[in-house]
């Protein structure tokens, strides 16, 4: 999408001891943060709306129990949502697990 | 800022960019987290300064804010607290351009007034000072000088400095500056009642107004280098119903003639210039005077006050990770000196209690300093 005005400030001097890709994770997860944050608020709203306009009692959210087929369907998101953020860390062990291996000689071992 | 709700009636002036929800979230998001880099990770930082500090006087530096910057670095926590304070300053311009970005059409058809009681004067040929074109203050993208023929810049600037300032600085007016310079002339000058008023580096006329505020019958000019801020500050100040005179021009020399003006006034201009430019302006403000006239320099708190070695470190810091190009040079300088030499009389150096009502404030003034946004650097001279 393009800007009308300009998004990057002119001067940014680097910061000693902070890589360049420190910096951008630092502003990818504060970004995130800021999404999350604006999220929950909106759900909030949303929540409150719906209790003021009597669609949901007060308190219907939190005292909702899934039945047995909602569950699981949330608990398969739950682990999609696991295996996709931590992606990252269980390809680095395995890689470890790989070098290990290398390393003596290959012995078996399973990630 | 607080709350969810906010319309564009309910505010105090209708041309300040108005977030949706969702905006406004994230720019109450963009506030706290500046309050938690401030408030919760900072002290952290300042305890260890503490502890190094000693070592450091005990060698005897000629640099111990130096010495301390070096030592710090080797703590990753406070590269992480220093990358997060300027992240933070990037959210918030990001957050503010979204908005204003989205109602662009609306805010330009709001700046086309009717019948204006003040004036609005660009000059197209306008080369602003490097001090402004080297860096873009404060971070925000573009710089104050950024001209794409609309409002846009100077809303950004609006509503991006009321965040900036956490909504202590008079909240969505930002004018407590302004009025603070206001209740100094007051209280050196009780029963003043200037012609006419400059304000110097004016910005998007958050300062200014409160000048055309505490008098009505004066006629109010207001220069700065930005074209798109000037002609923000314009329909800002029509809005709000103050008669008040933009013009775009460097404060270091004005194109108007010698002793033209009561009262000369700059509200934070010389910490974002350069050493040369400070002398240059207080010079220009004490050729602008008539006989008798007042200038009036407002300013953050002088270094040399704070007497701590993070608090010093703490400043440099920002001077450069945001963008102040003369913060060091200006909350260091000997203004008695400066202002003798630019030709004052009865100079005075000290701190002014901030005012929500130029006219009505108490008139406070004197050498110790009640804190920042409780209190303001001050210098003024007669002519």
């Amino acid at each position: 999408m393009k800007s009308r005005l300009p998004r990057t400030p002119n001067r940014l001097d680097p910061i000693p001891g902070r890589s360049s890709l420190d910096e951008q994770t630092l502003a990818m997860i504060v970004s995130l943060a800021s999404e999350v944050t604006v999220l929950r608020a909106r759900l909030d709203t949303c929540e409150r709306l719906l209790v003021a306009a009597r669609v949901l009692a007060p308190g219907a959210v939190d005292s909702f129990s899934p039945d047995a087929a909602a569950q699981a369907e949330r608990d398969g998101l739950r682990q999609h949502t696991l295996n996709k953020v931590f992606r990252p860390l269980r390809e680095a062990a395995l890689a470890d697990v790989a070098a290990a291996s290398h390393a003596t000689g290959g012995m078996e071992m399973q990630a | 800022m607080s709350g969810i709700a906010e319309s564009r009636a309910a505010l105090a002036h209708p041309m300040i960019a108005v977030p949706t929800h969702d905006e406004l979230v994230e720019q109450l998001f963009v506030r706290d987290l500046k309050l938690f880099v401030g408030q919760t990770l900072e002290p952290a930082q300042q305890k260890i300064a503490a502890q190094i500090a000693p070592a450091i006087a005990a060698s005897g530096s000629n640099s111990p804010v130096d010495d301390l910057r070096l030592r710090m670095q080797s703590f990753e926590s406070f590269t992480t607290w220093l990358s997060l304070k300027r992240e933070s300053q990037r959210q918030l311009w990001a957050a503010v351009e979204d908005c204003v970005e989205r109602q662009a059409d609306q805010l330009e058809a709001l700046a086309a007034v009717d019948a204006p009681k003040g004036t609005l004067t660009l000059d197209p040929d306008f080369v602003a000072p490097d001090y402004i074109t080297r860096g873009d203050i404060h971070l925000m993208p573009g710089g104050n000088a950024h001209d794409d023929g609309s409002v846009l810049q100077g809303a950004v600037m609006d509503r991006g400095g009321a965040v900036y300032m956490l909504g202590r600085n008079g909240g969505m007016l930002n004018d407590l500056r302004g009025h603070t310079a206001m209740a100094h002339l007051l209280t050196v000058a009780p029963d003043i009642n200037p012609g006419r008023i400059l304000d110097m580096g004016c910005g998007i006329g958050t300062s200014t107004v409160p000048a055309a505020a505490c008098f009505p019958e004066a006629e109010v000019h207001g220069i700065d280098v930005g074209a798109s801020m000037l002609r923000y500050a314009h329909a800002r100040a029509e809005h709000l119903g103050a008669a008040i005179h933009f013009s775009q021009q460097s404060a270091e020399r004005t194109t108007f003639p010698d002793a033209s003006f009561d009262v000369v006034y700059s509200c934070v201009v010389l910490h974002e210039t350069s050493p040369e430019a400070a002398i240059n302006i207080l010079a220009e403000s004490r050729r602008l005077l008539r006989p008798g006239g007042i200038a009036i320099h407002l300013e953050v708190p002088l270094l040399h006050t704070l007497g701590d070695i993070w608090q010093e470190l703490s400043s440099e810091l920002e001077a450069q990770f945001n963008n102040e190009p003369n913060w060091r040079g200006a909350l260091t300088a000997d203004y008695g000196q400066l202002m003798r030499a630019a030709g004052f009389t009865e100079i005075r150096t000290g701190y002014q209690a901030t005012a929500f009502n130029g006219r009505s404030a108490l008139r406070k003034f004197g050498d110790t300093s009640d804190g920042v946004f409780r209190s303001w650097f001050v210098t003024s001279g007669r002519a």
